[in-house]
């Protein structure tokens, strides 16, 4: 397809990024989330998967889910560069969704982390799938992260023992506008990888297929009484 | 005259009890003695007596704690359960690369102000 | 002693009430208890209100807490007093409420217990728990429960040959039986793959204070649950719906508070002796008791405290439990509730929850899948600091 001479313009310029290779994880109920990366075409289920937590304040699900369609959105039309987007699913139905991006080839900068299904620590295997692809799959050096959520700040900054380099705002800066602004770094993430980040690789067909179609979730815990 | 060693900078310490009358060794401090009766007086100590617990100890259990309370930054840390060799057992901070049950150690005294209020002398125990 | 026997029980779910007040919290479950025993109405007859509660203090920023429900209840001017153990306040609070009947002050007696502790976050939460610890030498070292906990699972695993997968099989059991209860905090069974087995499990299962896993530990939670005791030999003891589940026997005991001072750290010796009372109070032994609610704050003490009551012998109750002698269906079932592993633990409420579950058991009111089959004798432990302070209860079915 030919772009006009104006949506050329309007397009950030593009690195190729590696493709994230599929995992799946029992998480502890024993279901089994393969965790994959999104596909353009499917940006409809993620939309529709976030748009109802738009009203939910609690746990600073409005902020994250806005803020997230946002960035999916501006991914699928071709606004923002280098973006990626991991979604994990149980049968099929959307259990939580990460966005983030590639800055330069060796810089990443983590966007956001959203669970879907709680109490089964989703969101914690997703961040660490998050931090997987940009460290080992797209070999960056360090990531920026920031947090909007306590709950957040008490997985990442706290168990990953990220470095802090708030002090040095406003030359390390997040593009969230976070500040503080903490960073992990390669050896920090050789230092946890082992004890935050699972996943069996190749993922078998069954499960595969399995996740092929993304299903927007019927329920929220989030929302109770939800009809889609 | 004024006692002027009263403003050294001291080494921290933390202190173990012994009753005069009968010899029995305590960590912590008892407000009565189990095998004469003998009270404590926590103004005067009359009739007890204090010294320095620290040094050579043996690990009877350990553990690195990875949920940390309010205060501490650290990722984890860990803490283990030591006796020293006049039988006397504490707890405390454990820093040891690889921690094996059994293992001899050295108990020494720092003081930490990661707990909420004043500064307190903790056990770091260490090879 | 008197014939103290339990005609009412309520119970809240267990979970995140933290928006709630405390005392909104204790008289829904106090509320239950009276409806169940048909006495909402009449609740001004009521002779003595015991609460147990651990840290409202810390956690609420609410003291006098016994004195407040009374108000919230309209029930002036009842009497009410509030009893704290730290974690064993249900229990003791039970205790005390039975002593009321038995010195012939008290003919009925409301006993409730709550705690709401997610109203702080849970660094805040474990900084708070720490200080039932002995000051000097634990508390400032930076030690918490969970620390202690790792600390005898360790010593546990190297003398008795305890294995990981043994304290993934309780989580299991214990899921699988609270995913059936209406009250539990967490009603979803966990598979053995997910948290032993499977290639994932190290991580999903992660450690807390290692060797003990995160599916070893009970989650935070907020709840309360409430009993309505009588005097079976008065005459008011006549104007109740349902049967009294008779209180047979309730004692409890102390240890050192430094849990290095014990003689063998890895010998509960409060434990030991307050089931002891208790037998002896209730004319029985260890092997006339039906089932069990064993406080497994963390896994290890389901095992530790089954052997202590004298249910196994020392260091093989474990073995008994890779049988499945202590599932739903076995010959001991333990921690039919799903313990406080699945359940939930509002400090101060898991005593008298313990007891609710003796008495749903003992009445036939569980729930399909859990109903242990012809119980006659229940016994719960409560278990207070690091088991420096612990309450056996015993009860029958008449």
């Amino acid at each position: 397809m030919a772009l006009d001479a104006m949506e050329k313009t309007l397009r950030p310029p593009e690195l190729m990024l590696k493709a994230y290779p599929p995992k799946v994880i029992t998480l502890a109920s024993g279901e089994k989330m393969v965790v994959r990366e999104a596909k353009r075409e499917e940006v409809g289920a993620l939309l529709g998967t976030l748009y109802p937590l738009f009203g939910v304040a609690k746990d600073f699900y409005d902020i994250v889910s806005v803020r997230m369609y946002s960035e999916i959105l501006g991914w699928y039309r071709y606004r923002v560069a280098n973006e990626f987007v991991l979604v994990g699913t149980i049968d099929g139905v959307i259990a939580g969704i990460v966005t983030s991006r590639a800055v330069t080839a060796e810089l990443g900068m983590s966007l956001h982390t959203l669970t879907i299904k709680r109490g089964l620590r989703v969101g914690a295997q997703l961040f660490a799938a998050k931090m997987e692809h940009h460290l080992d799959v797209l070999g960056e050096e360090e990531v920026y992260i920031v947090a909007e959520s306590p709950n957040g700040f008490k997985r990442w900054m706290i168990e990953y023992q990220l470095e802090d380099r708030s002090s040095q705002f406003p030359q390390v800066r997040h593009e969230l506008g976070g500040v503080p602004t903490y960073v992990l770094t390669r050896p920090l993430w050789e230092a946890v990888r082992e004890s935050k980040c699972t996943g069996t690789r190749p993922v078998s067909p069954e499960d595969l297929k399995s996740s092929e179609k993304l299903i927007m979730p019927s329920e929220y815990s989030q929302i109770p009484g939800f009809k889609r | 005259m004024i006692d002027f060693s009263m403003y050294e900078v001291k080494e921290p310490k933390i202190s173990a009890y012994r009753c005069t009358s009968c010899g029995t060794l305590y960590y912590p401090a008892p407000m009565v003695c189990k095998t004469c009766n003998c009270r404590r007086d926590p103004v005067t100590n009359k009739g007890w007596e204090t010294f320095d617990l620290q040094g050579p100890c043996t690990l009877l259990s350990w553990t690195r704690l990875w949920n940390l309370p309010e205060g501490y930054t650290k990722k984890n840390m860990m803490f283990g359960i030591v006796e020293f060799e006049n039988g006397l057992r504490a707890s405390g901070q454990l820093e040891v690369e690889d921690p094996q049950t059994g293992m001899k150690l050295v108990a020494e005294v720092v003081e930490s102000d990661e707990r909420p209020g004043k500064s307190v002398n903790v056990f770091v125990f260490r090879q | 002693m008197a014939n103290v026997g339990i005609v009412g029980i309520g119970h809240t779910k267990f979970g995140n009430s933290s928006e709630y007040d405390l005392s909104d919290v204790l008289s829904y479950a106090a509320f239950d208890a009276l409806e169940d025993a048909n006495f909402l109405s009449r609740r001004r007859e009521i002779d003595q209100v015991i609460v147990g509660n651990m840290a409202s203090g810390l956690f609420c920023h609410q003291s006098a807490v016994a004195s407040a429900l009374v108000s919230r209840m309209d029930m002036e001017p009842v009497p009410a007093e509030l009893v704290e153990n730290g974690p064993a306040s249900g229990a003791s609070a039970i205790k005390i409420g039975y002593m009321a009947i038995a010195s012939g002050m008290a003919d009925i007696v409301l006993v409730v217990g709550g705690e709401i502790m997610r109203k702080v976050s849970g660094w805040v939460g474990t900084d708070y728990v720490a200080t039932m610890l002995q000051t000097e030498t634990e508390y400032n070292m930076g030690l918490t429960l969970p620390a202690f906990g790792g600390m005898f699972t360790r010593m546990y695993m190297e003398r008795y040959g305890l294995t990981q997968r043994d304290l993934a099989l309780l989580a299991v059991k214990n899921h699988e039986n609270g995913s059936k209860n209406k009250y539990a905090h967490i009603q979803a069974p966990i598979s053995i793959e997910a948290i032993s087995d499977g290639p994932e499990a190290a991580v999903v299962n992660t450690y807390v204070a290692e060797p003990l896993r995160m599916y070893s530990t009970c989650p935070v939670s907020d709840g309360a649950a409430a009993l309505l005791l009588v005097n079976m030999d008065s005459e008011k003891a006549k104007s109740f719906p349902k049967k009294p589940i008779r209180i047979a026997g309730i004692a409890s005991a102390t240890d050192t508070h430094c849990v290095h001072n014990r003689k063998d750290p890895l010998v509960l010796d409060a434990v030991r002796i307050a089931a002891e009372k208790a037998y002896a109070m209730a004319g029985l032994t260890p092997k006339d008791i039906s089932f069990a609610e064993l406080h497994d704050a963390f896994s290890i003490l389901e095992l530790a405290i089954s052997e202590e009551v004298g249910f196994f012998e020392k260091g093989k109750s474990y073995l008994s439990v890779r049988k499945g002698e202590t599932n739903i269906d076995g010959r001991l079932p333990i921690n039919t509730s799903g313990g406080l592993k699945s359940k939930g633990h509002p400090v101060g409420a898991t005593g008298v929850s313990q007891a609710v579950e003796l008495v749903r058991q003992l009445r036939g009111e569980a729930e399909k899948g859990r109903q242990v089959s012809n119980p006659h004798y229940g016994m719960s432990v409560n278990f207070g600091g690091f088991g420096n302070n612990v309450v056996a209860l015993i009860c029958a079915k008449e």
